[in-house]
């Protein structure tokens, strides 16, 4: 439907009397609910975030020095860059591996319903379990890993006790639980494709390699970049994974900005400098996705 | 024929990632502590359920279960009949300062920034309204979360239903309200469905929250519960593995029976 039709539509809709009430009386518990559990809160963390904590009480206001503090904060800066690296590896793997498997399986064939049903299974487990699963292939006593390489006639796996390995331990749980996400959007938008032109290309002899450099990629691009933006704003804000698969550690090889700010908040209890990274973190975030769609939009109309 | 092979192999080789991980969690469950640790066997040789029963008898893993279907229910079914209406009111009306595009953008915008940003004040606010460790708490945490949700999604498939239906029957003598809701409701009941086990999947999974806000089996839920287990006993990976499989048993049964509007809420909005 277009704009203005719809605009008519709502026009044409609106009564008189109390049906003219309705539209504020169906948003109103929704509105509420929201203001009261959300948005206030939201408010208040930025309210805490002015103030000095010891203990878990305010004893003092400070204005912005939370902020300022955490520029010089070496644990937050390298939390910062754990997450970063974490994020754009996990995403750029995910979306390769799901591109590729939903180019596989475009063409229907015996099985792919079966492998549909599979592939669901990690993204809906619960994200806790997921890292239980991870921690037990990965240890040194009990894990698959292990297990294997003794069967083998080797000695134990060394994973979550090596910063590099524990690192890459982390970005392969995010892999296993979230490509089937990335293979499902990026399937949908595959078959959502007109067909017209890649007929056209092959009367012209065109390859498949080149109709999917000149069609198929060039028309999935918007769809590609919506699937990596949702994807990398999630991934983001991952927290229950490490929390349970490595607590950050070892060191802080996999402490991502979630659980330093967790840590900062509910062990050390400095609540108003935590409340103040995770300020600034949204703030991050929002403009992260903020760029992101103007440069859709901006890709759009080209 | 090659190609034939091919596909085989990948879909063996998609298959063996997916479920190798699960198969070793499964089998180390039916395991004891003894051949985990000191025999490092590739499958249980001795199985037994003892390790669930452990969980029943020894770490409340009973009262997890119940409620985190309590919270679950509750908060999926308050935040569905609100946001379903909400929604109903921004996709049809216009309102004054343009009230309902404003409301549906701030609510995107509460969707967008990742929940742990709130996580202090929310904890704050319960603390105060003495809500901590308890049922209402994280209903009220869980359906404020779901609502945002909900109206974004419910938005999209009310704005598909052509509006002439619901005039039609305006015409024919149903109130504002009752068209809204014998006409649009039913048209919208798909949308509702993939909306509603979404936010089942999310709300059962969620962790975070649960970790802040409750602290004993009164209120715990199964993914804080289950974690209560690592904490405590590290190297205790008879219960862990049970655990494990036992918090992700609900969820997983749950997705695989309603697949299909599964799949249609997790790829839309990307894709249209």
């Amino acid at each position: 439907m277009t704009a203005i039709a719809r605009r008519q539509g709502r026009e044409r809709l609106q009564g008189a009397g109390l049906d003219l009430a309705l539209p504020y009386l169906l948003l109103a518990p929704s509105v509420l609910i929201v203001l009261g559990v959300l948005v206030y809160p939201l408010w208040d963390g930025l309210r805490a975030s002015t103030k000095l904590y010891r203990y878990g009480t305010p004893i003092d206001d400070i204005g912005l020095q939370n902020y300022l503090k955490l520029w010089s904060d070496d644990q937050f800066r390298n939390s910062l860059w754990v997450t970063i690296r974490f994020v754009s590896l996990s995403v750029a793997v995910e979306t390769v591996l799901g591109f590729a498997l939903a180019l596989f399986c475009l063409r229907e064939f015996k099985g792919i319903r079966l492998l549909r049903t599979i592939l669901i299974v990690p993204m809906v487990i619960t994200p806790v379990v997921v890292a239980i699963v991870f921690r037990l292939i990965y240890a040194s006593d009990a894990g698959m890993f292990t297990a294997i390489s003794q069967a083998l006639g080797g000695g134990q796996a060394r994973i979550l006790g090596d910063p590099t390995n524990a690192f890459l331990g982390l970005v392969a749980l995010d892999v296993w639980e979230w490509t089937p996400l990335m293979f499902l959007i990026l399937l949908a938008g595959l078959q959502s494709l007109p067909q017209e032109p890649f007929e056209a290309a092959r009367v012209d002899g065109a390859g498949a390699w080149r109709s999917f450099v000149d069609l198929t990629l060039p028309m999935m691009r918007p769809i590609l970049a919506i699937a990596i933006v949702l994807r990398t704003i999630d991934a983001f804000g991952t927290f229950d994974q490490v929390f349970v698969l490595t607590h950050g550690g070892p060191g802080e090889a996999t402490r991502l900005v979630s659980l330093y700010g967790y840590d900062t908040s509910f062990k050390f209890q400095e609540t108003g400098y935590a409340a103040a990274l995770f300020v600034t973190v949204g703030l991050v975030v929002l403009a992260f996705a903020l760029a992101a769609v103007r440069l859709l939009r901006s890709v759009d109309q080209t | 024929m090659r190609e034939r092979i091919f596909r085989a192999a990948v879909i063996a080789l998609v298959v063996g990632i997916v479920l190798l991980p699960i198969y070793w969690m499964v089998s180390t469950s039916l395991k004891s502590n003894k051949e985990i640790t000191q025999e490092t066997t590739l499958y249980p040789h001795a199985p037994s359920f003892d390790n669930y029963l452990h969980l029943f008898s020894e770490k409340q893993f009973g009262s997890y279960l119940a409620n985190s279907l309590v919270v679950t229910v509750l908060s999926v079914v308050i935040a569905l009949a609100c946001g379903t209406m909400g929604a109903y009111a921004i996709a049809r009306f216009r309102l004054r300062f343009g009230l309902e595009r404003k409301i549906g953008l701030s609510l995107l915008v509460l969707r967008i920034v990742p929940p742990v940003v709130i996580l202090i004040p929310v904890y704050l606010l319960m603390l105060r309204l003495r809500l901590l460790d308890t049922w209402l708490g994280l209903v009220m945490t869980y359906t404020a979360f779901n609502i945002t949700f909900c109206v974004w999604m419910m938005e999209s498939f009310f704005r598909e239903i052509p509006v002439d239906l619901e005039e039609a029957a305006m015409v024919d003598g149903d109130s504002r309200f009752s068209a809204f809701r014998r006409i649009a409701l039913p048209l919208a009941a798909p949308g509702l469905a993939a909306t509603a086990i979404f936010a089942v999947i999310v709300t059962f999974n969620e962790f975070l929250f649960a970790l802040a806000l409750t602290a004993t089996p009164r209120a715990m839920t199964m993914p804080r519960g289950t974690a209560t287990l690592i904490g405590r006993i590290d190297t205790d990976w008879a219960s862990m593995s049970a655990a494990g499989v036992l918090g992700a048993l609900p969820i997983v049964i749950f997705s695989l029976m309603v697949q299909r509007h599964l799949v249609r809420g997790l790829t839309m909005g990307a894709v249209k």
